[in-house]
């Protein structure tokens, strides 16, 4: 036997059991009759009609819609920030990175927590101190959609900058000069030199933001106060209080198939090699 | 110190934030201790001992205080899980869990209607766990209905946290009479719209709501009382100013003049607010209601020993450790929640509350509570009631 398998057995058999089987067993029960906790009832489709014809429609559409609004958003700060963290590398960039990765660092909940109490209303942080320092009463954003968006760009902005980060190191300063020398505008050179270059590292930014958003339901429990219910937060009420398995089982699988669509084609336009190798 | 930054406090002590425990000294000293014990032993006591108990409960019983106690006294090492819901741990249990844990704390109902029936608790020795019962309120006395099983033969559990739980509301902006009288109306009047919030504990919302559409909750429903929930339901939740499963967020809420009350609520959410200053927030039990008159809500919880096939001493052990008034007392602070526990009808425990704690838990009002509210039960057709509960939850937004 060659050493390559044999090396590549390990690793297989911690896939097969840890990532392959728990979802053989989700798609299963999502098969069997609902509120059952028997995987031995007849195959039914129950789950997946109920999924389309009992209102998972707007679940569905919240947390995919938010993923690409916080996508697009992260994408648009990060790109210029990129630009400038890269242009300027030296200490103040260091100081300036560390601040944005810091952060990660402390629990999603903690943040959230905090972002909540600096946007809460009379005693909240900055209305509380807006009435201190200027006499002036403000209301709230928070238990909005807006606040859910505003808390998942906050918490996935440096899932998008690192990689912007990297992608945009791939752009060699000779092609952007050469590009200016034969008179390219700076529209142009963005559009032809500097995306397609950092294109490895916009997807894959894109796609990490992407699908951590459309796990994300801390953000609308915390700071939307449930003013939209995501996915995930479905999906755990199928599994917790209606002790429904086989209907939150579909839905997993429903969000898995929708997550697979979105991301193997973006995959396959990537060169991950010539980014490793960078 | 202001009641916004006690709360933040509070919340930063919050039991439910906080994982299973982590091993320190103390409990490695413990587990030393247990197994130099465990070696004189018969085998499966000995093995028994070495794993320590495990405990399938709400908050109280897993405070780091109890806990630590428990160890230094017995040596017997001890871990545990906080529920999520009644039903959930049951089916843990209906799984298969009955290998895993030791002790189950439950609200009333599930003990002798569902968890014994299926043989996923054990019977406890009469002797030794009935004259515990004299020590509680004229309440408890037995033959004590929850306690017991189906032909009262058997003793299920001891009963120790009890309450109420139905809404909470600012004193300062409604009146507590007024909102007593008033009852679950006040969720259907208009003016309140916008001005309450919702705690998603989400099988106490449905009973609720049942309450709040003159529905009894632990009676079945027909078509027409369907109708009456959904339509109930989706108005109550769509008027939310907010839903959380976190209270403090609603104490902080009722501070800041977002919200004026929210449900559900009682001394459980709003007691360690009042312990430190807050005392505008109050919790409310209606006088009336629609089950058999009665508004409120009264839970019960019963300690079990669970239908493990290890050695149940140590089991039993902690099941009688917990009602001697030193363990009952840190039960009725658990993790920083004020509650009554059944044997502060003894002087020697309820004497260990300050004025201001018995303040509280409104501790003058408790009997007057406990009156006017039905005891907790299972609730009949409650799939049918959650899913058009949880769908009014989706289309809210």
């Amino acid at each position: 036997m060659r050493p390559g398998p044999l090396f590549a057995l390990p690793v297989a058999v911690f896939l097969a059991v840890g990532f392959a089987m728990p979802i053989l067993i989700v798609a299963w029960y999502s098969l069997m009759a609902p509120r059952t906790f028997d995987l031995t009832t007849v195959f039914t489709l129950a789950n997946y009609r109920a999924a389309f014809t009992e209102g998972y429609g707007q679940p569905f559409f919240w947390s995919l819609g938010l993923a690409a609004l916080t996508t697009l958003t992260c994408l648009l700060i990060a790109w210029p920030t990129a630009k400038v963290l890269h242009a300027h590398a030296g200490r103040v960039a260091t100081i300036a990175t560390a601040l944005v990765a810091l952060p990660i660092f402390v629990s999603e909940s903690v943040r959230l927590f905090g972002l909540s109490l600096f946007l809460m209303p009379g005693g909240g942080i900055f209305a509380g101190s807006m009435r201190a320092l200027f006499g002036v009463s403000i209301g709230t954003i928070l238990n909005t959609k807006f606040a859910v968006y505003l808390g998942m760009v906050y918490i996935h902005l440096p899932f998008m900058l690192f990689p912007v980060l990297l992608g945009v190191a791939l752009i060699p300063p000779d092609r952007v000069e050469a590009a200016r020398d034969l008179g390219a505008g700076r529209w142009q050179v963005l559009r032809e030199i500097e995306l397609p270059l950092a294109l490895p590292g916009l997807v894959i930014g894109s796609l990490l933001t992407f699908v951590l958003c459309i796990g994300a339901n801390a953000e609308a429990a915390i700071l939307g106060g449930r003013a939209i219910t995501v996915v995930t937060t479905a999906i755990e009420q199928r599994f917790n209080y209606a002790q429904d398995w086989p209907m939150g089982a579909a839905l997993t699988m429903l969000m898995i198939a929708v997550t697979a669509a979105v991301v193997f084609p973006a995959l396959a336009r990537v060169d991950l090699n010539r980014l490793i190798r960078r | 110190m202001t009641p916004t930054d006690r709360l933040r406090q509070m919340a930063a002590r919050n039991p439910l934030r906080n994982g299973p425990q982590s091993v320190n000294r103390r409990a490695v000293l413990g587990g030393m201790a247990a197994g130099a014990a465990a070696a004189t032993l018969p085998m499966g006591a000995a093995r028994a001992q070495q794993e320590g108990i495990a405990l399938l409960t709400w908050d109280a019983y897993a405070d780091p205080r109890l806990l630590d106690m428990w160890r230094q006294e017995t040596g017997v090492p001890v871990r545990y899980e906080i529920h999520i819901s009644d039903p959930t741990s049951v089916n843990r249990l209906r799984a298969g869990e009955t290998d895993v844990w030791d002790f189950v704390n439950l609200n009333n109902p599930w003990a002798r209607n569902v968890l014994y029936p299926e043989g996923l608790i054990t019977a406890l020795p009469r002797d030794r766990f009935e004259p515990l019962y004299a020590q509680m309120f004229e309440k408890f006395a037995m033959p004590y209905h929850w306690a017991l099983s189906q032909d009262e033969s058997d003793l299920l559990g001891v009963v120790q946290r009890f309450e109420t739980f139905d809404f909470v509301i600012n004193s300062d902006v409604i009146d507590p009479a007024t909102a007593k009288d008033e009852g679950w109306d006040l969720f259907n009047n208009p003016d309140f719209a916008d001005r309450y919030g919702i705690l998603a504990y989400e099988d106490w919302n449905v009973m609720d709501i049942c309450m709040g559409a003159g529905i009894h909750p632990y009676k079945d429903k027909t078509e027409e009382d369907f109708a009456k929930f959904e339509e109930t339901a989706r108005r109550w939740i769509n008027n939310a100013k907010m839903i959380t499963t976190d209270f403090v967020q609603l104490n902080l809420a009722i501070l800041n003049g977002e919200i004026d009350l929210y449900f559900t609520g009682g001394t459980y959410t709003a007691s360690s607010a009042r312990a430190e200053g807050a005392t505008n927030i109050y919790a409310i039990t209606p006088n009336s209601g629609p089950a058999d008159g009665k508004g409120g809500i009264n839970w019960i919880e019963l300690n079990s020993a669970v239908a493990s096939p290890k050695p149940r001493d140590a089991t039993f052990d902690f099941l009688e450790w917990i009602t001697t008034p030193d363990a009952a007392e840190i039960v009725a602070r658990g993790n920083g929640n004020l509650q009554p526990v059944s044997q502060m009808a003894q002087d020697e425990v309820l004497s260990r509350f300050s004025a201001e704690e018995l303040d509280a838990i409104q501790w003058d009002e408790f009997d007057e509570r406990i009156a006017n509210a039905v005891e907790f039960d299972i609730v009949p057709q409650y799939d049918r009631l959650y899913d058009i509960y949880s769908a009014a939850v989706r289309d809210r937004g």
